[in-house]
């Protein structure tokens, strides 16, 4: 087994004996010095004005600041916001991208503005039940459903 | 994940491994953020083993102790943070914490 001072930036070691794998991830590598973005975000409007904001990749500690700023305007046309953003597209999401989520909705809130997910996968569904945000944000299994009588 | 997944031959949806990953996200995010005493920066360390029927991740920071977050419930709904924790307390079988010097030892235990 090599100690973590033997790793570089890329390597995984993994040693595997019968019924037992073991892997080391120097991960300190990954916090410093190189960019951490992992997540991707779309917007547009639908013809009935409600804008569909489509993030992809990891709604976490490293994504949720682009979400945060791709709503950074929302509202400031004087408009109330009814936006849906669609989870089709993340693969994960974490405590931090769920704080982004809510600062989102506090937002729209101040607005008088609506807020709703769409196409959660089994991660984000079992995060949400979990911190029974479930409760506040109300999910559809698809965006045609989100989109539909907003 | 995608290596332990093969390992263990669960599916990509299997419901203990997705709970598995989202702790460890949770424990090391925090690791990552508060690992290093302020002013400096120390390296962590991380290990996955399995046995039996169980994954155990290991984390070492060299952070300042963390007691007074591990025992924090679920914040309100309206918070922006504070869950991380809360949510690895709730997704593991067991989240053990020791403070050994100036060092944090982190273990997670998730039966599958």
């Amino acid at each position: 087994m090599r100690t973590r001072s033997e790793l570089d930036d890329t390597d995984i070691a993994v040693k595997s004996k019968e019924g037992q794998i073991e892997v080391f991830l120097p991960i300190v590598k990954h916090s410093h010095g190189r960019s951490l973005v992992s997540l991707e975000v779309q917007t547009r409007q639908e013809p009935n004005g409600v804008m569909v904001v489509a993030p992809t990749g990891r709604l976490d500690v490293t994504g949720a600041p682009a979400l945060k700023e791709a709503l950074s305007e929302l509202g400031k046309d004087g408009q109330q916001p009814r936006v849906v953003i669609d989870m089709e597209g993340v693969s994960f999401v974490d405590s931090t991208g769920l704080g982004s989520v809510i600062a989102v909705l506090k937002q729209l809130r101040t607005k008088q503005g609506e807020l709703r997910l769409a196409a959660p996968n089994q991660q984000v569904r079992v995060v949400l039940e979990l911190t029974t945000l479930d409760r506040v944000f109300p999910y559809y299994a698809t965006l045609e459903e989100a989109l539909a009588g907003f | 994940m995608g290596r332990l997944r093969d390992f263990t031959g669960r599916r990509a949806d299997d419901r203990a491994l997705t709970q598995l990953e989202t702790a460890l996200g949770e424990v090391g995010a925090n690791v990552l953020t508060h690992g290093s005493p302020p002013g400096g920066f120390f390296p962590v360390a991380y290990s996955l083993t399995i046995e039996n029927d169980a994954v155990i991740a290991m984390f070492t920071d060299s952070g300042p102790p963390v007691h007074n977050h591990l025992a924090r419930p679920m914040p309100a709904p309206t918070s922006e943070q504070g869950r991380g924790l809360a949510m690895a307390r709730m997704l593991l079988d067991e989240l053990g914490y020791q403070r050994d010097g100036d060092t944090n030892r982190w273990r997670l235990v998730k039966r599958l």
